[in-house]
């Protein structure tokens, strides 16, 4: 009977030891690491966001009325009643409760309603304009990426020669320009002076008299309308990547595995790729990062000059119109997506260079 | 003595630096012997790397070869001059009959791929498969005394720099050529590793009968390994001879200085002599002998007429590019006797 009484407790001792025990190795392993450090940077930049927008000039309410007294020659009493029945949203709660709410909310997911848009759930806008910007410098990145690459590589190689004395100027020139003065030259040249395309038919995402499906005129369509886009984003970010790979390319030359690779005899391609390349790319793979997290935000002005359905200009409008909660969950989406592309980033550079990889011992 | 397998003729390689032509290496003649090891020694900078990447014509960018030739002799008895060879037919050349492991071993492998991935793109760049590849190197790996399979599929960076120096060894002799070069392979190691390379190499060279150019700044390590001696001074072979011969009958007053200046092999330990001065610019060497301006035997001749590399009178296989050689030997002897 006493045997029994004294070994009850000191099983409970031993699987509390034995759980803290499993609770610190958690705590202690790579993957938990990186999620908690992701949760946390999410957390605080949406926290700063929060305030931030907050301490905007202007609140919804006051910026629809100054648009309806301007846009709609209202008084002001007039145009103050006509708001007070469009918003959910009263702009005197204090910061406190009202960050307080949104969190709450937050963590079941629900980015709330927009204060603009007659209450359309954020989310919603968020799944129907994500995709397109998704899609539009997705595509641009990949294509900038590989070609920036291939490019830089081919030039760091054979320096000196003519598709380095081509390139390195272009590269420069061309990576000095923003991206709008981009879009405005390839219009004017293209659009108004060469007369390649109209300069009208090039708005918005697909063709509206095209009936949405998985057809092939749509496809056609969706492509027909990203080229410009696309072409602009590439020419705009490839620059920077022809020359970051030209000078890292260089000095992975004149590393002793090179000459040493050369010496076995190796072929001119091989040397190339596994050796001169796929070093060369690892000092890219960071930066590469930074950008895929931004693939989602777009290019403001190049959307709203193409009218392009993206994430961009509706984050633009929503700022303009304070549109509190709409901002909030784009911003959100756009720092979950910075620091996925960064944990992606770690996983890929560990692909690529085992020297960083997590799992000592493969065999 | 056995066939001579490479004869190198008044080779000279040059940079192009900044300054001017860098002269590292000028009218350099040799041969080497079937089964034999030349070691080159000399200081820092006096051409050794310089000749004997132009040996396998994988000089950096800026240098270049400007004249000479170099008669390689296959097991065939097919005699080629390797400075005429094609692009591609010097690709093929290269590791198959002529080898080398690098100065500074820590730097020689890929650090993104694996050991194996690195033997198996050399054995494809000479048409080898990849199960022969393999199987050759696993049995390299263990005759250089390491854990095969454990090394084979390791990246460079799993390894100690010991290690690696054994695995470039390895992947040197993986094609079986009659030529290594090894470009001070046991300087960054300790002494107890760098013992166990050299007898490592002894054994191997023992069981598979190749040449060796091996290059030191270790004399002791040098007279260990080497049948012969040629010893360097600002890019010119100033003597070469048999080890014992250079050892202790030196005939030129920079041998005779470098084995002064060595801990183990000088006479009185406790009387160690730097040599005075400073190696010449290569850009702008000095007429007459080269090392005139630092020699204790120079006389007027030295000044203005370059000696020319000759057999000393009492041994043909002994050569010396020395006036004054006599005087350098009768002092060496005095060295003996105290
Ligand atoms: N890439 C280069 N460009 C210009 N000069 C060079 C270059 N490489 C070597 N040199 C010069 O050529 C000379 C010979 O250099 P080398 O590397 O052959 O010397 P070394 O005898 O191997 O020296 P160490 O024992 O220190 O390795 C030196 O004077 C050096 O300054
Ligand atoms: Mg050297």
């Amino acid at each position: 009977m006493s045997s029994l009484t004294s070994s009850a407790p000191k099983l409970k001792r031993d699987e509390t030891a034995s759980l803290l025990i499993r609770l610190r190795r958690l705590t202690r392993s790579y993957a938990f690491r990186i999620i908690a450090q992701g949760l946390i940077t999410i957390w605080a930049v949406t926290t700063f966001t929060f305030f931030l927008i907050r301490l905007m000039p202007g609140n919804p309410v006051d910026t629809y009325i100054d648009a309806l007294m301007q846009q709609r020659n209202l008084t002001l009493e007039e145009a103050q009643r006509a708001a007070a029945g469009i918003f959910e949203f009263d702009p005197d709660e204090p910061l406190v409760q009202q960050y307080v709410n949104f969190l709450s909310k937050l963590v079941r997911l629900d980015l709330g309603k927009s204060i603009t848009k007659g209450g359309t759930p954020v989310l919603d806008i968020i799944l129907r304009y994500l995709p397109w910007t998704l899609f539009c410098v997705g595509v641009a990145l990949i294509i900038s990426f590989a070609l920036g690459v291939l490019i830089g590589l081919a030039m760091g190689y054979w320096r000196g020669g003519l598709l380095d004395n081509v390139m390195t100027g272009f590269a420069s020139i061309i990576s000095g320009i923003p991206d709008y003065i981009l879009a405005l030259l390839i219009l004017i040249i293209f659009g108004v002076q060469l007369q390649w395309f109209r300069v009208g038919e090039v708005r918005g995402g697909v063709d509206p008299t095209i009936e949405v499906g998985f057809t092939l005129e749509y496809i056609g369509s969706v492509l027909r309308y990203a080229f410009l886009p696309v072409l602009i984003y590439v020419l705009a970010s490839i620059g920077t990547w022809i020359l970051a790979m030209k000078s890292s390319t260089i000095s992975t030359l004149g590393e002793d595995y090179i000459t040493v690779a050369q010496a076995r005899g190796l072929s001119e391609r091989r040397v190339l790729t596994s050796y001169v390349g796929r070093n060369a790319m690892l000092p890219l793979v960071t930066r590469l990062a930074i950008s895929v997290g931004f693939v989602v935000s777009g290019s403001v002005i190049i959307e709203e000059m193409f009218q392009y359905p993206g994430l961009g200009r509706n984050l633009f409008v929503a700022i303009a119109q304070r549109d509190y909660t709409t901002m909030q969950g784009m911003f959100l989406v756009i720092t979950s997506a910075v620091v996925f592309a960064n944990i992606l980033a770690d996983l890929a550079l560990g692909w690529l260079d085992p020297r960083v990889r997590l799992d000592k011992k493969v065999d | 003595m056995s066939e001579v397998i490479l004869s190198v003729r008044n080779l000279s390689v040059s940079y192009l630096a900044r300054r001017g032509r860098v002269r590292a290496v000028s009218n350099v003649s040799f041969e080497l012997h079937a089964g034999e090891t030349l070691a080159f020694i000399g200081e820092s900078g006096c051409g050794k790397s310089t000749l004997n990447l132009a040996l396998i014509r994988t000089l950096p960018k800026t240098g270049q070869i400007d004249s000479g030739t170099m008669i390689y002799t296959r097991r065939d008895g097919q005699q080629i001059d390797v400075l005429k060879l094609n692009k591609q037919e010097h690709r093929r050349w290269l590791w198959s009959e002529c080898s080398m492991v690098f100065q500074g071993a820590l730097n020689s492998l890929n650090p993104v791929i694996r050991i194996s991935d690195m033997i198996y793109d050399t054995a494809a760049a000479h048409g080898i498969p990849r199960e022969d590849a393999r199987k050759q190197a696993l049995d390299l790996l263990e005759k250089v005394r390491l854990d095969p399979q454990r090394v084979f599929n390791s990246y460079p960076h799993e390894l100690s720099g010991g290690m690696r120096q054994r695995v470039l060894l390895a992947i040197s002799l993986l094609l079986r050529p009659q030529i290594v070069i090894m470009d001070e392979p046991t300087t960054a190691v300790d002494i107890l590793t760098q013992r166990s390379i050299l007898d490592v190499l002894k054994e191997l060279r023992r069981e598979l009968n190749f040449s060796v150019l091996f290059i030191s700044h270790d004399l002791a390590v040098a007279a260990e390994i080497a049948d012969r001696i040629a010893t360097m001074y600002a890019g010119e072979i100033v003597e070469i001879g048999p080890v014992e011969e250079i050892f202790y009958r030196p005939r030129h007053a920079y041998t005779l200085a470098l084995l002064d200046a060595a801990p183990r092999l000088s006479a009185g330990a406790e009387e160690l002599h730097s040599i005075p001065g400073s190696p010449p610019d290569l850009i702008m060497p000095p007429p007459g002998c080269k090392f005139h301006e630092r020699c204790a035997f120079a006389v007027a001749s030295c000044h203005t007429t370059p000696p020319p590399l000759r057999p000393t009178h009492d041994a043909a296989c002994h050569l010396v590019a020395c006036t004054e050689s006599e005087r350098v030997l009768a002092a060496q002897r005095k060295i003996m006797r105290q």
